[in-house]
């Protein structure tokens, strides 16, 4: 059988592999449906710091101009950056040319709508429709537009963060931070926010010639060498981003890698403190939330997975934080979306105002024991297991929002089919890492006797 | 009906209806896929479709694993010039010369600064059509390297080719009309260097075309006006890529385009004797003038790629057709609208003659040019039953229909740039010319319903 093409269209956007499955026709193709989607108007794009950027970037150019958009190149930003300089500039929409934390030989679109936000599901699929029917609008030759060029552009985005934080509190402690950008879109902006924000600071991984010193999910296996430059700086903090400059996650002043949910309770404990409201987060972010909004009194929106979804909510809802469990912390004073800049500003906040090492803010939240892991699964089966499994727990506290997550008083389990690979995800939560793992394994074999059963 | 017209050397279309991103980058692909590893160079006319076709080109060329050398706005002659230079394995000139603004096409240029030839040509459809491209995986980017400014090579080559000092001399003032096309702006480096006065008009590389940009008389009107006003030695009109120039005379006179071949190669031919490579189309006139320097004139088909092939396998002097495009074999294998508006000059100081005495030395001849706009797929077949108008006449199919008759001769052809059939007929008198023509095209409309 011929190999399948790694070539995946989500809600995200697509990613393939450059020089098999992700052509310059394709993404002139993508191109050509976005910009027939938008309509004409300023359309932002951006890339991250993979080699076959500059390549992509010029379909997509092509595709844009075609159907009469006006682009606007923004070079290397940011994601977050990207987002909220859509807002910013009132641009009908943006592309990004990233394939996050996929390996090198990755790359992607990203499409961004009107307002900054990534495209809802609705909108997806009429973007798609469009794609998939293959009719775009193209414009008379004299109504193509000539692309424009802005550089530091992403000034603006530090602006705001630095707006809406306690700059002076920050600067007065003269804070040593290693930063790790993961020679990510980060390596752009972060030096220069600890700089305004009175840092000292060691850079590691700033390099953007595109070649990755480590996989870029900020995951402790990946953060060895930041751990290590803490230590050696005689830090108190150590900031991880992933290539996208998204997500965060944080080193304590002891060289420990605390784990990408830590960072999200940290910014919802420090929101909270200073204005209540409503969180939002997805369903596998850890108790510890709800315990901060317990303390609070504030409602806890649980949402499924997936940026948007988690966005959607807190602007319905009005929330005042929110995020993912993988470090994306959502703070709208700044913009709707995940940006590690703004997640690395509250935590400089929180440390400056609460006069303590991060290692003893971490230890409040260290009770709970978040484990992630994965079964191979064909995708029919998958959704058939977890259907059987909903009706065996259906006595139990379930939510089938996104999958299944079962609760109980202080564990629960959430089991979800994947949407771009033949896997199941487990995630369980417990006081105890034992029994995190122990509740892993038990629904990792009752659903192989399901399967079993299937077949 | 969506017009897409593939010839030997490229792909030409009206943008957005087949000018789409991603046949540009289907092209661009086979091309890239076709070429040795190396550098390319990408240059494009005025047209406000240019950019975007470039961006395609060069995303294209990026993943075949290509550096790129982007020229911008840069005339075909100054392209294919720099080829050489850069020891580039190819280049992609995006113009589509004297169509309307609406057009835009890829010119595909192989490593001697030529179009590509036949083989070439059928190597690169080949590939396009099987769909597999050589798509790399770009462990590292390829380079794009933008270039500013880069005729000035080539203006300073230029000028050592031509008999500078002796032009300057002669401080003519010449009327320029570049049609806003990649030769607005150019033009003033390139007659200061001369040491003419120069008087430009449309001369910003906008994109905006005023007229058609076809050097001929019938879009002339304004050049000759300011001829004769501002009292000028001659006029020069160019098409939007500079390969391809049109006269007029310091008396005002609007020349036909088919007079920019003789009025060269008088005075060239005299400097370098060799063969004269035309195509069938074009006037007789140039059989005159070969014959006063005994050299012989050679007929192939339209089209600066086969008249350049045949200019080099037969070693040719010079090669040039009826639509004002000259190849000079000691300048470049390239129609050069640059080198042809110096040659003029010089031939004017060297031999102190104005322009139109040069053309009164030419036998006149009047020459009558219709076209029939044909459905795609009956243009060959309606060519091929012409056939039946003259069945006792000397005929050469080696182009549509050729027919010498007494005193006249005829060419029906199908354009291979547009849906269209040309009817071309030539003969010292004009009634009879028109005759000819008007034979042949009222038998294809009977034949069209």
């Amino acid at each position: 059988m011929k190999k399948r093409l790694p070539l995946k269209v989500s809600v995200s956007g697509v990613r393939g592999i450059i020089g098999e499955s992700l052509t310059p026709q394709i993404a002139a193709r993508f191109a050509s449906a976005f910009g027939t989607y938008l309509g004409p108007g300023q359309v932002l794009i951006g890339q991250d710091t993979r080699p076959s950027g500059t390549m992509l970037k010029k379909a997509v150019l092509s595709g844009l101009l075609a159907t009469g958009c006006q682009p606007v190149e923004v070079g290397v930003l940011p994601i977050p950056t990207i987002l909220f300089l859509t807002h910013e500039k009132q641009a009908r929409g943006a592309v990004v040319v990233t394939a996050s934390h996929n390996p090198p030989e990755w790359n992607g679109l990203k499409f961004i709508g009107p307002e900054g936000l990534y495209l809802r599901r609705s909108q997806v699929e009429e973007f798609l429709d469009i794609f998939h029917q293959g009719e775009f609008t193209f414009v008379a030759a004299e109504r193509i537009k000539s692309p424009l060029q802005e550089k530091n552009a992403g000034e603006l985005h530090l602006e705001k963060i630095l707006s809406r934080l306690k700059v002076r509190a920050i600067r007065s402690r003269g804070f040593r931070v290693v930063a790790d950008c993961a020679n990510g879109a980060g390596a752009t902006l972060l030096p220069q926010l600890l700089r305004e924000l009175g840092c000292e600071t060691l850079l590691i991984n700033t390099d953007l010639s595109g070649q990755f010193a480590h996989q870029s999910e900020p995951v402790p296996e990946n953060l060895g060498e930041l751990c290590r430059r803490v230590k050696e700086f005689r830090a108190d903090l150590g900031l991880a981003q992933d290539a996208d400059a998204d997500r965060l996650a944080l080193v304590d002043e002891k060289g420990r890698a605390l784990g990408e949910d830590l960072t999200l309770a940290l910014a919802v404990a420090h929101v909270l403190g200073k204005k209540r409201g409503p969180v939002a987060v997805n369903l596998s972010a850890s108790m510890a939330i709800d315990d901060l909004a317990a303390r609070y009194r504030v409602p806890v929106i649980r949402t499924r997975i997936g940026e948007i979804n988690v966005v959607e909510a807190m602007l319905d809802e009005g929330a005042v934080i929110g995020g993912e469990g993988n470090g994306g912390v959502i703070w709208p004073e700044i913009h709707p979306c995940r940006d590690s800049l703004t997640a690395a500003g509250l935590v400089l906040e929180m440390l400056a105002e609460s006069q303590k090492p991060l290692s003893v803010l971490a230890a409040e939240f260290n009770k709970y024991h978040l484990l992630k892991d994965k079964m191979d699964c064909p995708a029919e089966l998958a959704f058939r297991a977890v259907v059987e499994l909903r009706r065996r727990y259906q006595s139990e506290k379930i939510s089938t929002l996104d999958g299944l997550k079962i609760s109980w008083p202080d564990s629960w389990v959430h089991l979800r089919p994947s949407n771009t690979e033949p896997i199941i995800r487990l995630l369980a939560e417990s006081r105890s890492a034992v029994r995190s793992r122990r509740l892993i394994e038990r629904f990792k074999k009752e659903i192989k006797s399901i399967i079993r059963k299937l077949v | 009906m969506k017009l897409l017209k593939l010839n030997l050397s490229g792909v030409r279309g009206i943008v957005g209806q087949t000018i789409t991103p991603e046949l540009v980058i289907d092209f661009a692909s086979a091309f890239g896929t076709m070429l040795p590893a190396g550098t390319v160079l990408v240059g494009r006319d005025s047209r406000k479709s240019g950019l975007m076709v470039q961006e395609a080109a060069v995303a294209a060329l990026l993943s075949t694993g290509h550096e790129v050398r982007n020229l911008g706005i840069c005339p075909t002659p100054v392209i294919q010039f720099l080829v050489r230079q850069h020891r580039a394995v190819g280049a992609i000139s995006i113009t589509a010369g004297h169509n309307p603004a609406e057009w835009n096409a890829l010119n595909f240029i192989n490593s001697q600064g030529t179009y590509l030839n036949e083989f070439q040509g059928s190597e690169l459809l080949d590939i396009y059509h099987l769909g597999r491209f050589a798509h790399q995986k770009l462990k590292k980017s390829p380079a794009v390297i933008n270039e500013l400014n880069p005729e000035e090579v080539y203006f300073s080559w230029l000028s050592h080719k031509l008999r500078t000092e002796e032009i300057a001399r002669a401080r003519f003032k010449v009327v320029v009309d570049p049609c806003n096309g990649a030769g607005a702006g150019l033009v003033n480096k390139f007659f200061q260097a001369l040491g003419c006065e120069l008087v430009a008009v449309n001369n910003e590389p906008s994109g905006y075309f005023p007229h058609d940009p076809e050097p001929r008389p019938r879009n002339a009107g304004e050049v000759a006006s300011l001829v004769r006003a501002t009292g000028a030695s001659l006029g020069f009109l160019l098409n939007s890529d500079a390969s391809r120039v049109s006269l007029v005379t310091e008396t005002g006179e609007t020349l036909s385009e088919e007079y920019t071949l003789p009025v060269v190669a008088g005075y060239y031919l005299q400097q370098q004797p060799g063969p004269v490579i035309t195509s069938l189309s074009t006037s007789r006139m140039i059989e005159a003038v070969a014959e006063k320097y005994g050299v012989p004139v050679i007929r192939t088909r339209v089209g600066q790629s086969a008249l350049i092939q045949v200019m080099l396998q037969e070693d040719g002097a010079l090669a040039g057709e009826g639509s004002g495009g000259v190849a000079l074999r000691n300048f470049q294998p390239a129609f050069d609208g640059f080198a042809v508006m110096g040659l003029v000059l010089e031939a004017m100081a060297v031999q102190q003659k104005k322009l139109s005495e040069l053309v009164k030395a030419i036998p006149r001849y009047h020459i009558v040019k219709d076209k029939i706009v044909c459905p795609p797929h009956r243009l060959h077949s309606l060519v091929a039953e012409t056939r039946k108008l003259y069945p006792r006449a000397e005929v050469n199919s080696l182009d549509g229909l050729h027919v010498t008759l007494k005193e006249a001769w005829v060419h029906i052809r199908a354009s291979s740039t547009e849906p269209l059939i040309r009817v071309i007929a030539e003969s010292p008198s004009a009634a009879r010319a028109q005759l000819e023509v008007d034979k042949v095209v009222a038998f294809l409309n009977r034949l069209l319903g």
